[in-house]
């Protein structure tokens, strides 16, 4: 039996600066100022990250991933995230956080190694600040927290943002996590993006209040921003970020948003959730908005559009491209890295296998 | 400098304290470590003299301790985690198998985890429930982490130096029955041995015991007793639990043909089950007699009044010695 | 010119390893674009709509709706190259995807679905796995792949093979380095434990051995030879060992009484002290037989035989049992009766590895020559490689024992307890006899036989080892008796 989620009411507190409408609104407490390059810029940023998404989906379906955890819906939130940090910051990530890795500047192509199965991540988390994925719910938002730490102690001049769900909110570690970044002060940003379901289980298992009030009790800030509004996202992470910063400790955001697909290509939402809860939040489209908005204000026009969408087939492309040259990895590879300094009872084992594997036929 | 009579828990200090003084990188962490020193006065004194900021009163969170260790890793720190005691391991267990062991190989070697976790552990003090576990098997079990046990204040104040030392996450166990063990310590003769290294502790030609941390002790008595009996004991500190030296094991048991583990974890699915597996397959055709193993039983740590009788003790090791050469 | 490509059913994640074919979107002849939704099947009661991989024309729909198809088999053919000229497009020409209408990518799912996707409909008798993560299970391998065919090679791990003493072994690094070995004046025996076990029951010191096998490692039969000695021919020679193992303290050593050894005693002492023996001896010209022999290993039939005087010897046994059937029998004291039987298990003495034995050939009298030629062949051979199973060691009726091969020429035999004779075969001799009045070198044998004076008398005694000699004499008397 399908289960409804709570449904915003008319006035939950959402900062907002973006209706679904794509009209732009006041906040008392947040506001951006961006050039029309930054908003048109936001816009594209929206369009290709939902473009790999989609293209990540269809690869799936076509047999190329074995998985794949789509974000559809979520663009906003994580555009508006991922455009708020800059270089010296960290990302700690879920696994769904591909419009921040985009963000980031993380080749998409190197997200799909893991879900194709051919590696556990395929990027160097200290090239653009961005860690592999974490599959076991929450404990990024240690490590994350034991980061800032560290940037504590390097006296530098960084943050760091802890992303994970609603269902996380629920993990000891999380919570754990809340407990030492506020008692040490530590220069980290939990972002929440409240999508409304961990799996079938609606927000409503997981917390009597809303989430971001759950930061009180720890003794830091809270706030709910829209999270398909990308402006507000980017303001609310751009002060947050800031209050980081600058010493005064985290900062509890929760992205107020709607996972729009499966919870991954192997779920079925339709068992456990009703079609009229997605048309709802079909009318809350994040792109949609800012391209009226554009439109309205004439900041962009058809062309430019045009030449998103083609750039979004271009990335498209280049995804779908990166995903069928990614080779099954060798067979010995299974023993490279166990450990930094090596060990002599891999060196055997491998060797074992070695020999095992020449001893077939065919092999050479 | 000459050698100075330390305990075992005297000689971590000292080995921790170096570790701080020569890389800067180096955080002590964990419950009551700082202002207090730590329950056994491992870490006394050293939050006074290197700060708040490298010596870290943690929140009551276990797997905080271990979370943060990993963030402060990426950071390019090397954190020292203390668990308070063994049985609370559990709640950073996750973090320990899910995320510390596996970075380094899920990265391709991009994200290192130089983390070194220490453990007081095992049983014999007359202590409350959770208090004298031996948990060490799980850690051996788990690729990606490095597992040592000291026995001795000497290699306690090498080993903690060389563990700490390493780009790989070590679980560094010390036998808290021991910690008031003394011997003499000099710092300035240089770590006597690799941190991966077996000890031939007792050398001798009938029976070899393969032991570790708090078992050492209990094995030399053992061989002492029997050998007024006419009895020649091999007794050989495994020290690095995984990976194990097994050139030094080998060499033993193919001397000797007769082969003992004694440890005090439960002996079903042990640490020592591998040792007996690895020795048997490899020693063969030298061995005498099965690989025996005197280990706690299949039971939970029973309570303290009938501990004596759970853990391997003098009786029963040479027991066991009797029943090796009489096959 | 057009270039076909196959799409096929992929494994969509859900442990999946058929589906069912519930409605095409489009039709051969159709052009597609990149990702365009081509069609809808069916997994555990969810639909699942597949993009197109690729853009091009429809040629082919291999399966029509309603049919259940296997992962990995071809469900659909494009032509992704219909136009034949070489375009800027081709196959990596960006289709126009539908951008924004991303919900679009939402599967849809009319039917009541499964959670996690799983098994086809079918799945009300099929058992599937379903896994909320990845792609699946896969199916097991159900035959071996073939390995390489290397001369002697040794398919496997670098394992540490054993090595003697003193030698360091050859290991893998991680077991044992160059540095190995400390062996500390210590010699290393190197025997797998139950070897090692038979070398202890039978008073065996393992370090004195040089070991046979692999590398060096003391086998059983290499404990076995120290034992006894080897066996080489028929009924044969353990050697034994020449050298004894003195202490020097005591200049005694002392071999402990078990296993076959003391087996052999107590049948020799129960036999001996409760049947009175009384041994009879004839000398006989065998050239007869020896030519016999001589045709007998040149004939063809006999050719995958072993053929020795014994065979005769044994078959003129035989026949004499015939014609004096007493001798075939037990005293059954518990009874009080003498048991003469009609079948003749003949018992044939072997010194083997391990120690004296009998085994005896079942029904031998039934048995033809060449027949009992090769069981007597088997009969050797098994004792020899010391396998003689115990069902052969029992139930015999009456023994040969051959101690020519040792050069002697006769014995007073001890009767096979529960028998009432034994023949003792002597060596056969290059000897002066008299031959048709004149004096000859000919073949010669003495024939010893010992037998149970409560069951037979020097009379009958004397008959049956007349009986035998006189076969033996002149071997045409197998045809004239027979």
């Amino acid at each position: 039996m399908a289960v409804q989620s709570v449904q915003p009411s008319e006035g939950p507190e959402l900062v907002q600066l973006l209706t679904p409408e794509g009209e732009r609104v006041e906040h008392p407490d947040y506001s951006i100022e961006l050039t029309e390059d930054e908003y048109r810029g936001l816009y594209r940023d929206l369009v290709l990250v939902r473009r790999i998404d989609t293209e990540a989906t269809a690869l799936q379906r076509q047999g190329e991933l074995g998985l794949w955890a789509s974000l559809l819906g979520q663009e906003a939130a994580q555009v508006g995230a991922g455009r708020a940090l800059v270089d010296r910051d960290f990302a700690f990530p879920t696994y769904r956080e591909h419009g921040v890795a985009y963000c980031k500047g993380v080749d998409p192509v190197t997200l799909l190694g893991l879900f194709r199965g051919v590696n556990q991540g395929g990027w160097n988390p200290h090239d653009k600040g961005f860690q592999l994925y974490t599959i076991v719910i929450g404990s990024q938002t240690l490590h994350a927290t034991g980061y800032a730490m560290g940037l504590q102690r390097d006296g530098a001049d960084g943050a760091v943002m802890a992303f994970f769900g609603d269902g996380a909110s629920s993990q000891g570690d999380v919570n754990e996590a809340f407990v030492w970044s506020s008692v040490f002060q530590a220069p980290v940003v939990f972002f929440c993006q409240n999508n409304q379901w961990a799996i079938s289980e609606p927000l409503e298992r997981q917390s009597r209040i809303p989430l971001y009030e759950r930061a009180k009790g720890f003794g830091f800030p809270g706030v709910r921003v829209d999270g398909n509004d990308v402006l507000a996202v980017l303001a609310v992470s751009r002060a947050a970020l800031e209050r980081a910063r600058e010493g005064s400790g985290p900062t509890l955001i929760e992205a107020y948003t709607y996972r729009m697909g499966p919870h991954t290509t192997s779920d079925d939402p339709t068992r456990y959730r009703l079609a009229a809860e997605l048309e709802t939040w079909k009318l809350k489209d994040p792109i949609e908005r800012m391209k009226a908005y554009l439109s309205r204000t004439g900041m962009a026009d058809h062309d430019f559009f045009d030449a998103v969408d083609t750039a979004a087939d271009e990335l498209a492309a280049h995804i779908r491209a990166g995903c069928l040259a990614l080779d099954d990895p060798q067979p010995l590879t299974l023993f490279d890295n166990v450990y930094a300094g090596g060990s002599s009872l891999l060196d055997e084992e491998r060797e074992q296998l070695a020999a095992y594997l020449g001893s077939f036929e065919g092999a050479h | 400098m000459s050698g100075t009579t330390l305990t075992l828990g005297k000689a971590l200090n000292e080995g921790l304290r170096k570790a701080l003084e020569n890389d800067p990188k180096v955080l002590i962490m964990g419950e009551d470590v700082g202002r207090l020193g730590g329950v056994f006065r491992v870490t006394d004194g050293l939050q006074k003299d290197f700060g708040e900021d490298r010596v870290i009163d943690t929140p009551l969170a276990e797997s905080g301790i271990v979370g943060t260790a990993v963030g402060l890793s990426i950071r390019g720190f090397r954190p020292v985690c203390e668990i308070q005691f063994d049985g609370f391991v559990f709640p950073a267990f996750d973090q320990i198998v899910s995320q510390v062991a596996k970075m380094h190989y899920r990265s391709a070697g991009n994200v290192k985890m130089p983390i070194t976790i220490r453990i007081p552990f095992g049983g014999g003090i007359g202590a409350v429930e959770h208090h004298s576990e031996s948990p060490e098997s799980y850690f051996c079990h788990t690729p990606g982490l490095k597992v040592v046990a000291c026995s001795n204040p000497v290699d306690a104040y090498w080993m903690i130096q060389q563990a700490i030392e390493s780009d790989d996450p070590i679980v560094f166990f010390e036998p808290k029955r021991r910690y008031w063990d003394k011997a003499e310590v000099d710092p300035s003769a240089g770590a006597p041995r690799s941190l991966w290294n077996a000890e031939v502790v007792r050398p001798g030609s009938e029976v070899t015991l393969l032991t570790y941390g708090p078992s050492v002790k209990t094995c030399l008595e053992a061989a002492a007793a029997a050998e007024t009996e006419g009895r020649d004991i091999e007794v050989v500190d495994l020290r690095s639990l995984s990976p194990i030296d097994w050139e030094t094991v080998i060499a033993s048991v193919r001397k000797t043909q007769h082969a003992i583990v004694v440890s005090e974890a439960p002996v079903y699915a042990s640490l020592a089950a591998e040792v007996a597996a690895r020795v048997s397959e490899k020693c063969f055709y030298e061995l005498e007699s099965p690989v025996l193993r005197v280990c706690g039983f299949s039971t939970p740590y029973p309570t303290s009044r009938i501990e004596e009788d759970y853990l391997p003790d003098l009786d029963r090791i040479l027991d066991a010695v009797d029943r090796s050469l009489a096959f | 010119m057009p270039t076909f490509k196959d799409f096929k059913l992929p494994d969509l994640g859900e442990g999946l390893t058929e589906g069912e074919i519930l409605k095409w979107l489009v039709s051969p002849g159709d052009e597609v674009k990149l990702n365009q939704p081509i069609v809808e099947v069916e997994t555990a009661k969810a639909a699942v709509e597949i993009p197109s991989p690729y853009a091009g024309l429809v040629t082919t729909l291999h399966h029509g709706e309603g049919d259940t198809v296997d992962v990995g088999s071809p469900i659909i053919t494009f032509d992704v190259d219909p136009g034949g000229a070489a375009t800027d497009g081709g196959v990596a020409a960006p289709a126009q995807t539908n951008v924004a209408a991303a919900a679009d990518m939402v599967p849809q799912i009319p039917h009541e679905p499964g959670l996690v996707g799983g098994p086809a409909p079918k799945a009300a008798t099929e058992e599937k796995i379903e896994v909320l993560v990845g792609s699946g299970p896969k199916s097991g391998k159900l035959t071996r792949r073939p390995r390489k065919q290397v001369a002697g090679a040794v398919v496997a791990s670098v394992q540490r093979a054993p090595s003697p003493a003193p030698q360091p072994a050859r290991v893998s690094a991680a077991a044992v380095g160059a540095h190995a070995e400390q062996v500390v004046g210590e010699v290393h025996v190197l025997a797998k434990p139950p070897v090692r076990k038979l070398a202890r029951d039978l008073g065996v010191d393992l370090r004195l051995l040089t070991g046979t096998g692999p590398q060096g490692t003391i086998t059983r039969a290499d404990v076995e030879a120290a034992s006894n000695g080897a066996a080489a021919e028929p009924a044969v020679v353990a050697a034994p060992s020449r050298t004894i193992d003195f202490d020097p303290a005591t200049r005694e050593q002392r071999i402990p009484i078990k296993g076959v050894r003391k087996q052999m005693a107590a049948a020799m002492v129960a036999s001996a002290y409760s049947a009175p023996h009384v041994t009879i001896f004839t000398t006989v010209d065998v050239t007869a037989t020896m030519d016999f022999v001589d045709r007998l290993k040149a004939n063809r039939e006999f050719a995958d035989v072993r053929i020795s005087p014994l065979l005769v010897v044994a078959k003129a046994l035989l026949l004499a049992v015939r014609r004096n059937p007493l001798v075939n029998s037990t005293w059954d004291d518990a009874a009080q009766e003498i048991v003469v039987k009609d079948y003749v298990n003949l018992g044939i003495a072997a010194a083997t590895p391990r120690g004296l034995l009998v085994p005896n050939i079942k029904s031998a009298d039934s048995l033809s020559l060449l027949e009992l030629a090769r069981e007597l062949n088997q009969l050797v051979a098994t004792a020899r490689d010391g396998k003689t199973p115990p069902a052969d060691m029992s139930g015999g009726t009456i023994t040969i024992t051959n101690v020519g091969v040792f050069g002697m020429d006769n014995g007073t035999p001890i009767i096979n307890p529960g028998e009432s004779a034994i023949l003792c075969f002597g060596a056969v001799r290059d000897m002066p006899w008299v031959h048709e009045g004149e004096l000859a070198v000919r073949k010669v044998t003495q024939l010893s036989l010992s037998f149970d004076h409560r069951i037979v008398d020097g009379q009958l005694g004397s008959q049956f080892l007349a009986d035998i000699a006189a076969l033996l004499n002149d071997p045409a008397l197998f045809a004239a008796w027979a």
